[in-house]
């Protein structure tokens, strides 16, 4: 710093203040710092430039020689950006209450191997007829109703697909897209493919664990897994109908919502008040057709029918459920897909 | 094909060629309507190479205009070719274009690098490329030195610089900016001037748009000129104004002694009107600037007179765009 000293003081001047006296700036001055003693000395300090001037204006632009990758490398960007957002920062953002519920939902999704291998320690055949691999239980794995489709799977979905798609515009993100040579088709694709695979490591993955805890912890043979197998399938088949479902309701929820509240709660509404209504009319009127609205009636009447458990509704053939969940698929996937064809980004 | 999830594969030629011959921007008949508001209509436009300022006052369609552009909006009649395609249909040609939106929405979570290089994945770079783009474009903006900084601790001129780097990370031959300028102070300001004049220089096709007039002169003298979402006017400013044959030009002579000075240049034939606009300032009022200017020294001279300034105030954007909407200055 450099220090210099003033050669005049105007403070040395003397001034006298009457009433007449005009407010002039060196009046302001001394009523403001209210003495002149010791300002006779002034001094003031100026900072020396010691950065090389120019240099923050200085812009040369070096072009890039590479060439752009094709599509799927484009995508799988996107797939990673969502996914890997639920483990590490600097992706996509999720909420605290999503991570904490998936990880309390995955653990408790975990029940039924903690319980296997409980009953197998030490050696209780009633606990493993309770907990153990069969039919009844893989079957609940998957598509049991309570707790894992009132409280689990539902409500995971609703916080995954929530705000999908109607967050981007609250981040920028939509607009930023749609500037890329991302189709909206691929754009959509790859939001339901991340939504899906975070619930298949619940779902699919947990069921995987059991089976082969199953296997390893019961010292399960060929001759079983051979026999058992094609049921693990089916019930493997049931999660990935149940997923496909609960993210096409989700995100056909997501694309018509500029908020987050509306797809989740709508979601859960759709599975549960459904499920609720064919209840209350089969109670009332012992009319059991209205399950057919109601996608978890109809994915555990497939899902019964592929593992071959006793089917709830076995009046009615289990392809009426199937057809029902191809057209509520069908109409969420339309109202997803036609909306995002044509969503204006007019607030960014 | 299998996907190369270390994202380390070399990559690969695109499958999308734009047309050789077609003008980066082909603008045909354009009009967008939001009911019964008309935001643009019948914009016809052809654009490539060099840096061209987007004009208008609030409401006049340029934001409208980038949005179709950069296929946020859908035209409700006309069409849009970058370099030949249409991008609504096909967003293929996004990948040779950068865009720099008006609004304050980013990723504040991120380092400025993860959101460039997120974001150049998306363009179809590896991640190590991506990595490398980043620091490139960061470097080139003046951000290197914070790359690792979170963008919600940025100021103002810093987010619109990252802004810019994103738009970079492609090599894009087409960069759209929506308001740069906007709320930078002049360090970030001047910086913005300088990457978007240095683009222009290189051949790249800048669109830029700005309420900050004076700049927008500093960037580009090859202006469009908006009004309430019709065309006003295209083309390099001063000759915009040269065609304004029906508006004399004003030209500002400081001097000691105006009244002499105005004896003087009374005679040259193309001047249109004299007023003595003050003790030191003559104005003078013609409709050939060119010929004026030509003939002013030599009045001068002959005179004997002494000249301390030579101002040409209605030959900036304010005054254009004054003329032009209203016909009186602004």
């Amino acid at each position: 710093m450099d220090e210099q000293t003033t050669s005049e003081n105007p403070a040395s001047a003397d001034v006298s203040f009457t009433e007449s006296t005009p407010v002039t700036g060196q009046g302001r001055m001394d009523a403001a710092w209210g003495s002149r003693d010791g300002d006779e000395a002034a001094t003031a300090q100026v900072a020396t430039n010691s950065a090389s001037v120019g240099y923050v204006f200085e812009q040369v632009y070096r072009p890039w020689n590479g060439s752009l990758n094709p599509r799927w490398m484009r995508n799988w960007a996107i797939l990673r950006h969502h996914v890997l957002g639920i483990f590490r920062k600097g992706h996509r953002p999720w909420g605290w209450p999503t991570k904490l519920f998936m990880v309390l939902v995955f653990i408790a999704s975990l029940g039924d191997v903690a319980l296997t291998l409980l009953s197998s320690l030490i050696g209780s055949p009633e606990l493993h007829a309770m907990w153990g691999v069969n039919r009844d239980n893989l079957y609940g794995h998957v598509l049991g109703f309570f707790p894992r489709n009132v409280l689990y799977y539902p409500i995971l979905a609703a916080l995954l697909v929530g705000g999908m798609i109607s967050e981007d515009r609250n981040h920028g993100t939509s607009a930023l897209y749609f500037s890329r040579p991302i189709s909206r088709f691929d754009y959509l694709m790859m939001k339901y493919i991340s939504v899906a695979m975070i619930q298949a490591f619940v779902v699919l993955f947990t069921l995987m664990i059991y089976y082969f805890v199953e296997i390893l912890a019961m010292g399960r043979g060929w001759a079983w897994i051979i026999d058992t197998f094609p049921l693990f399938l089916a019930a493997f088949i049931g999660g990935v109908m149940l997923i496909i479902t609960y993210t096409s309701i989700g995100l056909g929820l997501s694309s018509v919502s500029r908020g987050k509240f509306f797809p989740g709660i709508g979601l859960v509404a759709i599975v549960l008040g459904t499920k609720t209504l064919a209840i209350l009319v089969s109670n009332l009127f012992e009319r059991d057709i209205m399950y057919l609205l109601s996608p978890y009636d109809c994915l555990a009447h497939v899902g019964q029918a592929l593992i071959g458990t006793q089917t709830t509704y076995d009046q009615y053939s289990w392809t009426w459920s199937f057809a029902s969940i191809v057209l509520m698929n069908a109409f969420f996937l339309y109202i997803m897909s036609s909306r995002v064809a044509t969503m204006e980004v007019t607030r960014e | 094909m299998m996907p190369d999830f270390h994202q380390e594969g070399q990559p690969e030629v695109k499958e999308w060629v734009p047309e050789q011959e077609a003008p980066v921007i082909l603008i045909e008949n354009l009009s967008k309507t939001y009911g019964k508001i008309h935001a643009l209509s019948g914009i016809t436009l052809a654009l490539s190479g060099g840096v061209t300022g987007i004009l208008g006052m609030n409401g006049a369609g340029k934001s409208t205009l980038f949005k179709i552009l950069m296929g946020k909006l859908k035209p409700s009649s006309g069409q849009v070719r970058l370099f030949g395609t249409n991008p609504w249909k096909n967003p293929a040609p996004y990948s040779r274009v950068g865009f720099v939106p008006e609004g304050e929405k980013m990723h504040d979570w991120m380092t400025a690098h993860d959101f460039i290089s997120t974001f150049a994945r998306l363009d179809g770079l590896t991640r190590d490329e991506a990595k490398l783009e980043a620091d490139r474009v960061l470097d080139f903006v003046g951000l290197a030195d914070v790359a690792h900084k979170q963008i919600g601790r940025f100021s103002k001129g810093m987010r619109q610089r990252t802004k810019i780097a994103h738009s970079l990370v492609n090599d894009p031959d087409l960069i759209i900016l929506d308001e740069p300028l906007q709320g930078c102070d002049p360090l970030a300001r001047t910086t913005i001037m300088n990457v978007i004049r240095e683009l222009g220089r290189m051949g790249r096709t800048v669109i830029v748009s700005s309420h900050i007039l004076s700049e927008i002169e500093r960037i580009t003298e090859q202006i469009v000129i908006l009004h309430h979402g019709r065309l006003l006017a295209l083309g390099n400013l001063h000759a915009i104004r040269e065609r304004l044959d029906n508006i004399p030009h004003r030209i500002e002579i400081g001097t000691q002694a105006p009244k002499d000075l105005a004896k003087s240049v009374i005679d040259i034939q193309s001047v249109h009107g004299i007023l003595f606009q003050s003790d030191s300032v003559l104005s003078v009022q013609t409709h050939n600037l060119g010929d004026f200017h030509n003939k002013l020294p030599q009045a001068i001279i002959d005179g004997g007179h002494t000249v301390t300034s030579i101002d040409n105030p209605d030959d900036d954007l304010e005054s254009i765009l004054g003329y032009l909407t209203s016909g009186s200055r602004l």
